[in-house]
């Protein structure tokens, strides 16, 4: 069965302009202008079961709309929509027990009562198995390495011990789909890497299907092999992390450091006729800029490597981070 | 069967949530003893030179409002729906709410529950007992009885109006000030409808039905024959009123349009 399957899902808000004014308030008194914003615009999304995917796009481009929509927040203005064979909005209350949700700013758990009575609590809300619950639990308390938080009161956590404590609270009925809203922001590099291997985890042993937002490119380049993108409401890009690399990474850089000064003149009379372009960075210190992706590194060191003495070499490939800024300075042409 | 053992569940941590801030909890409930307390002499001084109303004596006056603060103290612990703009739709907790499969309004009664209001009840049974013993009552066996179906009744008839009034906020998230407005005008339930203009009888009894959560049902338990009929109606009213409310509120979510990230 597929998880997410969207057509033509679209949801419009009504915005009450105002006038300017004291004038204006009067007349917006009697007579109100209201405009409608289209946030999210006929969307095509189809998610298998068992997909890690990213949904990324900057802020206002309706990401969090479309999340609404499809965890059963929001009802859809148009469009047709199936999330795990249900209609969201219509069936919410037997929709909901097969998702879980991780709202990154907004807490699931209770503020002031310990870890692990809210766990008691949310088992009671989707009626979860005694025997079930326990096995999961502490499946997860192991995991995520949360034993030692149990018992105090969530207001207490750090914002690391937090969010890991959101995923247990997110996975304790077991869902077939699970949705993450910025799930490692502000936490540091040793919490987001386990929080990243517990998910790769639960996707590979429960195939539970993952649909993460987020704004850290390296979460996508560590979950998610499938990328979608919003831009003003629609999808501007839907595919593999890999292609949308290749696609949009003009080559690589790669930075020399020169045992003597070499003319630039030189270098490119040498390598001439190939998709490259140097540049002088120091007395000693070249960058090479590769602008094929499929040029390989090797070819143009043959033809260099005996003319010039080369003391240090390091390739820097381009970061999906810069893709995607470039990607959004720039509008997408390719896809 | 889900919904109760769910609430009884949701009461369970509320109070471990109350006793986990000890002292608050001992303040909070010495001050609520001491505050029920001087209401009730309050209520008793201030109605001892409330002269008799249109046929009804001192005594039973004072037992129509005894009777009237019971619906409303339950009603007040399990719908506690006050802040509920602030909370659930300026604070976007409602978000979470429906991603969970509990009907959302049984979640936010849960939620936000404050059963120490319960307190009422005990006060409003001390008036009505300290009245009714000065009158000469004639209690039959299903009396009581009674008394419980009436008290329902009016517990519903209130929830039903508020929780309607609560479902604007599901519309627009700006404030309204018609809940304590709301408020104010239950408070004519508190007095013999009879002393009221035709027009205001009618209105309290069939568009903002007060009458029921007071006036009616005491009034049946003080053997005043005449408003029976009307007694007899509270738990009808009560359903209808909590059907409408229960109406706004599904229509409301449909329309509800998220809080801003």
């Amino acid at each position: 069965m597929r998880s997410i399957e969207a057509r033509g899902l679209t949801k419009e808000f009504k915005v009450y302009q105002s006038r300017p004014g004291l004038k204006g308030a009067f007349r917006d008194l009697l007579n109100r202008q209201y405009r409608t914003i289209r946030a999210v615009d006929a969307i095509d999304l189809t998610i298998e079961q068992g997909e890690m995917v990213a949904y990324i796009g900057e802020n206002g481009a309706g990401k969090s709309t479309t999340i609404k929509m499809l965890t059963g927040i929001l009802q859809p203005t148009a469009g047709e929509l199936k999330v795990n064979g249900f209609d969201p909005h219509r069936e919410r209350e037997k929709f909901v027990k097969t998702i879980g949700v991780v709202f990154g700013q907004r807490s699931q758990l209770w503020w002031d009562i310990a870890v692990q009575e809210s766990f008691r609590l949310l088992k009671q809300v989707y009626q979860v198995p005694d025997a079930d619950y326990k096995q999961r639990l502490d499946r997860m308390i192991e995991v995520l390495d949360i034993g030692g938080l149990l018992d105090q009161p969530v207001r207490k956590l750090s914002l690391g011990q937090r969010m890991r404590c959101e995923l247990v609270a997110a996975l304790i009925h077991q869902p077939k789909l699970l949705f993450l809203d910025e799930p490692t922001i502000g936490l540091d590099v040793l919490v987001k890497e386990n929080i990243r291997r517990f998910l790769r985890e639960i996707n590979r042993e429960f195939g539970t299907t993952v649909l993460l937002t987020t704004h850290d490119i390296s979460d996508i380049e560590a979950l998610c092999s499938r990328v979608v993108m919003l831009d003003q409401g629609k999808v501007i890009y839907d595919g593999g992390l890999q292609e949308l690399r290749r696609n949009w990474a003009k080559g690589k850089k790669v930075h020399f450091e020169l045992a003597r000064e070499v003319d630039m003149s030189e270098l490119e009379a040498r390598t001439a006729g190939m998709p490259l372009r140097w540049e002088r960075k120091g007395e000693r210190q070249v960058v090479l800029h590769l602008e094929q992706p499929d040029l390989a590194v090797s070819d143009v060191l043959a033809q260099i490597v005996q003319h010039v003495h080369i003391v240090e070499m390091q390739i820097e490939e381009v970061s999906t981070e810069e893709i995607v800024r470039k990607i959004y300075q720039e509008g997408m042409t390719l896809a | 069967m889900f919904h109760l053992r769910l609430l009884v569940e949701y009461f369970k941590q509320y109070m471990k949530t109350r006793m986990s801030y000890r002292g608050d909890f001992l303040v909070q409930f010495i001050s609520n003893f001491f505050h029920q307390g001087l209401n009730l002499v309050f209520i008793l001084v201030v109605f001892q030179h409330t002269p008799s109303l249109k046929g009804w004596s001192q005594a039973e006056v004072i037992f129509i409002y005894g009777y009237f603060l019971i619906p409303w103290a339950i009603f007040s612990s399990f719908l506690n729906l006050w802040s509920f703009n602030d909370r659930y739709i300026i604070k976007g907790e409602l978000d979470r709410v429906l991603t969970r499969p509990v009907h959302s309004l049984v979640q936010v009664i849960m939620e936000t529950m404050a059963p120490e209001s319960l307190i009422g009840v005990l006060t409003g049974g001390i008036v009505m007992g300290v009245a009714g013993w000065h009158l000469d009552l004639d209690w039959t066996w299903y009396d009581p009885l009674l008394f419980v179906v009436f008290t329902l009744g009016g517990v519903l008839i209130y929830a039903g109006i508020f929780i309607a009034l609560t479902s604007i906020s599901l519309y627009t998230d700006s404030k309204s000030d018609i809940q304590p407005i709301m408020f104010n005008i239950s408070n004519y339930g508190r007095y013999p409808t009879n002393i009221y203009h035709k027009i205001i009888q009618f209105t309290l009894t069939w568009i903002l039905p007060f009458a029921f959560v007071g006036f009616y049902p005491a009034s049946y338990l003080l053997d005043h024959g005449e408003w029976k009929i009307y007694a007899l109606l509270t738990p009808v009213v009560g359903a209808a009123y909590l059907a409408f409310g229960i109406f706004c509120w599904n229509r409301g979510i449909k329309h509800y349009r998220g809080a801003g990230n």
